[in-house]
């Protein structure tokens, strides 16, 4: 949420961009979402004392994480210039269909071997410049392109997905490795902290992530400080296919079958996270970490009301109500600096 | 002061946009309402349309239902057209509207997206003088008898018979002893409510046998592999069955056990005898211990055909048993020893939509008209 002081006028300023203080607009911008994670993991620990802490569960949430976690970063990238990105769902199921059909699977298609992870990719990233390409050319708002290619992309899934079976990996091999630990955590969230990181250091430490602020701020100033607009726009649209498609073929690992849902339920998470991290919608404020904790807030809570014994009937309107419970405490501090409520 | 009008302005027009929507349909069915169809004069074959519509195209059970629908309008010589609900009710009810619109009388089978859909379909079906079976999905109240001619029938397989079907299966396999945790499909849908009731009252002739937690993973494989993951964590060490309402779910669920390192350990038992789980079941020491055997193409060019009869006048609706309007069709039980006698089917639909034609909707293998609808819980 906004922090007055790091918006000082001379920020406006692209050049300088907005390095000023790093760790002093993390911490205290942050201290509310990180309290309210805090809370819900103090609150489940006490209810689940043997087994919400437990490796295995510490395990299961990381690797839970892991989807959201890649989606989220290329969505907060996309949310900092204003826009918004709905085509999540849709672009997982295409990459990660394009994926499972070029490598060693259940229905013999193709396979490519490594080369299978970058037509994934691929797929991902060459959606999101095609979104990217008409948002910024014709001008038509991001949000009602990429709730086009939401669909576009669900429909390229069905078509690979056909009507033969379903396509499943083999046991062992490339299926278990999300699962395999490393320092005893699954790789399946080390992939994810690498995207984070690389997430990180592109908007904290290069001009594109520069840009991508500057145009969330004032699309106009940063236009007329030369930033080339729409080519940024274009290149954060590309990255943030890219991410999606990782998540694609991640959770189609996972999951160990082609399935074009293999999205479903993503595009709230993510959108959900960026929010409820911090990120203004309305572009400029925020970051790759804030989505972070978001994340972690709703899967530790999806994952806590399970271990808690919740109902599932109940389950959706109990998280619905401690999220708005929990964005309360985490934006009081700024409630009276909040600019936009909309 | 700007933002506030224009808000305001906004929630006039979506107000307008919903009371009108809201007027135009309640004038549709106000309209179809009325009065019992009586008979109609039948329908030549080139006069039909066959419309089959399902929940989406991406489920294998829809994609089978898709199948069956194509190879009975080839057999019987009359054009298909599928109607793509892409799981939304909205979605159903306009692109049924619209082909209803179109001219030709529709003889329809619809898989309900939900159940409150069909009596909206139902009206709309009797207003264009078309003929419409429903499966899976409507509300108890309403029968096909107390709307017309036009609504031939509701059919389904018995949700209850299959719980408890694969909860026999589940409780065996584990001699009568031991942990199990229970998935859901979406929670209120009648389907996965009854299949639910079946698998616990099955359970409770096994006193030894205790059902730690059943929770919703809402028909999907992802939600499938996450839900068993988290429960695999709260009970470590404890889950010895895993059932699930359908075969979507299960492929989730033994990912997450394999991921776990479980696969092996677990006994596993879900509905529908999808291929994925066809496969794991020819597997030797198959931890897949019991299934049901109903297919997608059967549902749908039984109920396609149904219709087909009832608008060519070979069938008079309101002559027909309340069994055969409000029906259940037969629902095989499978092991591991037993389920290649039934995948068989899957090897020629052509030669099982002959035995269709030959032998009515009612009366076909493996899947005959067996009871009465609509399905009671056990208990109540």
């Amino acid at each position: 949420m906004a922090n007055p002081v790091t918006r000082e006028p001379s920020e406006q300023s692209v050049s300088t961009g907005r390095r000023t203080r790093p760790h002093h607009r993390f911490e205290v911008r942050s201290l509310g979402e990180v309290g309210a994670l805090a809370v819900l993991i103090i609150v489940f620990f006490a209810i689940n004392p043997s087994t919400f802490l437990s490796i295995g569960n510490i395990r299961t949430i990381l690797d839970q994480a892991a989807t959201p976690l890649i989606v989220g970063v290329g969505a907060t990238l996309v949310v900092l210039m204003g826009a918004i990105d709905l085509s999540v769902e849709g672009v997982m199921g295409a990459a990660g269909m394009a994926f499972i059909l070029t490598t060693e699977n259940s229905r013999g298609s193709v396979d490519l071997g490594p080369l299978s992870f970058v037509v994934g990719i691929a797929m991902g990233a060459a959606l999101g410049v095609a979104a990217g390409l008409i948002h910024t050319r014709l001008k038509v708002p991001s949000f009602i392109v990429t709730l086009g290619f939401w669909f576009v992309g669900l429909g390229i899934a069905t078509v690979l997905f056909g009507t033969e079976t379903i396509p499943l990996l083999p046991d062992g091999g490339i299926k278990a490795w999300p699962n395999e630990t490393f320092l005893g955590l699954p790789h399946s969230f080390w992939l994810a902290v690498l995207v984070i990181a690389v997430g990180w250091v592109v908007t904290r430490f290069t001009r594109l992530g520069r840009f991508t602020y500057a145009i969330g701020d004032s699309e106009e100033v940063a236009r007329s400080n030369g930033v080339g607009v729409a080519r940024t726009k274009l290149y954060v649209f590309a990255v943030a296919g890219a991410c999606t498609g990782l998540a694609g073929i991640l959770a189609t690992l996972r999951l160990g079958a082609g399935a074009p849902t293999v999205g479903g339920g993503v595009l709230f998470l993510t959108v959900a996270a960026v929010v409820i991290g911090g990120t203004s919608l309305g572009g400029g404020r925020g970051g790759v970490l804030r989505t972070t904790l978001g994340v972690f807030m709703l899967t530790v809570l999806t994952n806590g009301l399970i271990l808690s014994g919740v109902d599932s009937s109940i389950q959706s309107g109990v998280s619905g109500a401690v999220l708005i419970v929990a964005i309360i405490f985490a934006a009081w501090p700024h409630r009276s600096r909040l600019r936009i409520v909309k | 002061m700007f933002r506030t009008r224009s808000f305001r302005k906004h929630l006039v027009a979506a107000l307008a946009v919903v009371v009108l929507g809201v007027s135009a349909c309640s004038t549709t069915t106000g309209a179809g309402a009325g009065g019992t169809g009586g008979s109609q004069a039948p329908i030549a074959n080139e006069d039909l349309v066959l419309v089959a519509s399902v929940i989406n195209t991406t489920n294998p059970y829809m994609a089978s239902m898709i199948e069956g629908a194509q190879a009975l309008g080839e057999k019987l010589g009359v054009e298909v057209q599928i109607v793509d609900s892409a799981g939304s009710s909205q979605t159903e009810i306009s692109k049924i509207q619209a082909i209803l619109a179109q001219g030709k009388k529709v003889a329809l089978m619809v898989n309900t997206v939900a159940s409150s859909d069909a009596p909206t379909i139902v009206n709309a079906v009797k207003q264009a003088g078309g003929y419409v079976v429903i499966w899976w999905n409507k509300p108890d109240s309403l029968e096909p008898w107390d709307v017309g001619n036009n609504f031939v029938a509701f059919q389904k397989y018995s949700g209850v018979e299959s719980g408890q079907c694969t909860g026999r299966a589940l409780a065996e396999s584990l001699g009568g002893k031991g942990n199990v945790i229970g998935l859901a499909g979406v929670e209120d849908s009648t389907t996965s409510q009854t299949r639910v009731a079946g698998f616990e009252d099955a359970l409770k002739a096994y006193p030894d046998i205790k059902l730690l937690e059943v929770q919703s993973a809402n028909w999907d494989p992802q939600q499938g592999l996450s839900v068993t993951q988290s429960l695999l964590t709260k009970y470590p060490n404890q889950v010895n069955g895993i059932w699930a309402a359908d075969d979507a779910m299960i492929i989730g669920a033994t990912n997450a056990a394999k991921n776990a390192g479980l696969y092996n350990d677990i006994k596993f038992v879900s509905d529908g005898l999808y291929p994925p789980v066809v496969d794991m079941m020819s597997e030797p020491n198959s931890p897949i211990v019991g299934e049901t055997f109903h297919r997608g193409f059967m549902a749908a060019a039984i109920g396609l055909y149904t219709a087909y009869l009832a608008a060519t006048g070979e069938i008079d609706p309101a002559t027909l048993p309340e069994e055969k309007r409000d029906s259940l069709f037969k629902l095989a039980c499978v092991t591991p020893t037993d389920f290649q006698d039934y995948t068989k089917w899957d090897g020629d639909v052509d030669a099982w939509i002959d035995t269709l034609i030959e032998n009515g909707p009612w009366d076909t293998e493996p899947t005959p008209l067996v009871g009465q609808g609509p399905e009671k819980l056990p208990g109540t």
